[in-house]
């Protein structure tokens, strides 16, 4: 038997092809998510000397970062941040993914492709022309000195600033979310509610709302998660009064070098994401979604 | 008449280039099932839509029991409406989903489990409350949809093509009930259907529709019997067409030849020796007999052929047979009588008042 035939018949034995099919994505969740959490997970008990991590198990990390006020303060500016920034975007993205949706028409691809255009750089490239904008020096400042008024001192380098960055960043991904939710779903339903008696607002609110939940909290799951955890914003935009966790956080491995506070930091986030994951899931009723393909 | 249902004046609604409905008069009594039959592309579902509000007419009045509803938004027009793929709001139980209508009037939940019982029982779907649409066969969707049309009481309902996604059992069956709640209930049905033998099974009249115009509004007998255009003619029912000029006329009949063949039809009103005709004769009103047989005798018409297929249908069966002018015809037969099979010289005969003439159009 050749080797060829030897690999096909190996092929159709049961399970092979599955097996073979699996590799890439278990290989990936292995390589890039299981391992990095379990090294930061074994990290954050240990101790950091001199720049050097030290594999004597204890929980000072988690006892420094949960019992200093100050870590608390940046969690929580960091928590409401992400929320406001959230809340902001989905009452933004929900009208222009409806506009897209419903009255794109063939345009509906190029006006996506639009929104997705900034995609096309990098982060710090985008945050440099913000500051370009509402810098002490930028485009509004100096359009109000032309027309004889006062600069304004407030926007940059305030939490108000990060606020607008961090907006800039991720409303894309909420629209983006919101627009392929819209795009499963049947419009002729509103038809049907208002023949049965509903008012255009609450037709939206019985039948258009419920049905693109789930795709509704994906976008704000996939908006609030990297504000949550922002470091690079805050730093940009964010001032000296703006430092949010994730930029602390970040400051323990690239600054101080107390790479195990950073690990346990970074723990304390994850866990902090994954509760709002948790919760944002238990709004989402599959039945009640619409969602026919849960097998129920 | 006192007892209009609905009025509609003039209505025209148009897409773009395409006028969807041109100029329609209508008017629809109170208790009548009325059916809208065309092809698709007559524009019988926009005229659906202009009564229930979804569409606005570019020109023209509707009006529901008297009053002008023309600009008023559908959820204020209390009618009632089934589609055609059910369109049930998949997140909600069907218990919702029929209480819907209530719940937008904003009536109170005692009223709404009264009401909700009422219509489970009438449409036997009592049971079913806690599932979910997609929980449910094709024949329940399309009851819980009727259920939800029906249980505000609604001034009336529409129908658009409610059992076209029913396998054929289902819907002979569904057809019969539909007229029954029809009855029971007493307000006026509007349906919209292709399917000719729908209309007539359950509606008191049709109209029907092609290019956005009515070509015949009349009691269902009527649009089979006495088709008003050529084009009803050959919607409704199964007809042989056939292209003749008229040889002379006299008490009301006209002889004609039809490439050859020598015919008696009912003579067009407008119609004058020389002039082309349109004949149509449905399959079902010709005899076919074998060759020699003696019943044919006392037809007027009396054609010769030979038999080319026969396509058995269970109650019924086609015979297509070829003429000596090279012509097909087409006949059903119920009776199972005609002992013949392909390739059998056959005679076909049907009397002179059978069938339908239309003065051909003029260039």
């Amino acid at each position: 038997m050749s080797a060829r035939n030897r690999f096909s018949n190996f092929l159709y034995r049961p399970g092979a092809r599955f097996a073979l099919l699996a590799v890439p994505g278990v290989l990936f969740v292995v390589l890039f998510l299981l391992i990095p959490i379990i090294a930061i997970l074994v990290f954050s008990f240990w101790r950091t000397e001199s720049y050097e991590l030290h594999a004597d198990w204890n929980i000072n990390n988690y006892a420094e970062v949960l019992g200093d006020g100050s870590y608390m303060v940046f969690l929580l500016r960091s928590f409401w941040t992400a929320l406001i920034v959230s809340v902001v975007c989905l009452v933004y993205s929900w009208p222009v993914a409806y506009f897209i949706a419903k009255l794109g028409g063939k345009y509906r691809l190029l006006l996506i492709i639009a929104l997705a255009a900034p995609f096309f750089t990098g982060i710090i490239l985008r945050l440099a022309a913000l500051q370009a904008i509402m810098g002490p020096l930028g485009l509004i400042n100096m359009l109000m000195m032309d027309l004889g008024m006062a600069p304004i001192q407030l926007i940059m380098y305030t939490k108000f600033a990060t606020g607008i960055g961090l907006f800039y960043l991720y409303a894309p991904f909420m629209v983006v979310a919101i627009y392929l939710s819209l795009l499963n779903f049947d419009f002729r339903l509103l038809a049907v509610a208002k023949v049965n008696g509903a008012k255009p607002w609450r037709a939206f609110l019985e039948i258009t709302w419920p049905l693109n939940w789930a795709g509704t909290a994906i976008g704000f799951v996939l908006v609030f998660i990297p504000c949550l955890a922002s470091s690079v914003t805050p730093h940009f935009l964010g001032g000296a009064n703006g430092a949010l966790f994730g930029l602390v956080l970040g400051e323990q491995f690239a600054e101080t070098g107390t790479w195990a506070k950073g690990s346990a930091m970074g723990v304390i986030l994850f866990l902090a994401s994954f509760i709002v994951i948790l919760i944002m899931w238990r709004t989402v009723n599959l039945r009640r979604s619409g969602f026919t393909g849960a097998g129920m | 008449m006192a007892d209009v249902a609905i009025g509609i004046e003039g209505a025209t609604k148009r897409f773009g280039s395409v006028t969807a409905v041109d100029r329609v008069n209508l008017e629809i009594e109170q208790g009548e099932f009325f059916a809208l039959l065309g092809p698709s592309g007559s524009g019988k579902t926009t005229l659906l839509r202009i009564i229930a509000g979804l569409e606005v007419p570019d020109e023209g009045r509707v009006l529901i029991n008297g009053e002008d509803v023309t600009h008023l938004p559908p959820y204020a027009r209390r009618v009632g409406m089934v589609f055609q793929d059910f369109l049930l709001f998949p997140h909600k139980t069907v218990g919702e989903n029929i209480t819907f209508p209530l719940k937008m009037q904003g009536e109170n939940k005692a009223h709404q489990a009264e009401r909700l019982d009422w219509i489970i029982k009438l449409l036997r779907i009592d049971g079913l409350e806690k599932r979910y649409p997609s929980q449910l066969s094709g024949g329940q969707q399309q009851r819980v949809a009727l259920a939800r049309g029906l249980i505000s009481r609604p001034v009336l309902l529409l129908l658009d093509e409610p059992l076209a996604n029913l396998d054929r059992e289902l819907r002979k069956e569904m057809e019969i009930e539909v007229r029954r709640y029809q009855i029971e209930l007493g307000i006026p049905f509007v349906y919209v259907t292709h399917n000719q033998e729908e209309a007539l099974t359950m509606s008191d009249r049709v109209a029907v529709m092609r290019e956005g115009q009515f070509d015949q509004i009349a009691p269902k007998l009527d649009i089979y019997t006495k088709p008003a255009t050529p084009f009803v003619a050959s919607f409704v029912g199964h007809s042989n067409r056939i292209d003749a000029r008229i040889g002379s006329i006299g008490g009301g009949l006209a002889r004609i030849d039809w490439n050859g063949l020598p015919l008696i039809v009912p003579c067009p009103a407008d119609a004058g020796d020389g002039d082309n005709i349109l004949y149509f004769v449905k399959c079902e009103h010709i005899q076919i007999q074998p060759d020699g047989s003696s019943a044919a005798g006392s037809n007027d018409n009396q054609l010769a052929g030979t038999l080319r297929d026969v396509i058995f249908k269970g109650q019924t069966a086609d015979y297509i047979v070829v003429l000596e002018n090279e012509t097909e015809i087409t006949v059903s037969d119920a009776s199972g009588v005609p002992q013949v099979k392909a390739g059998d010289r056959v005679i076909l005969s049907w009397p002179a008042e059978a069938g339908n003439c239309f003065s051909a159009q003029r260039d």
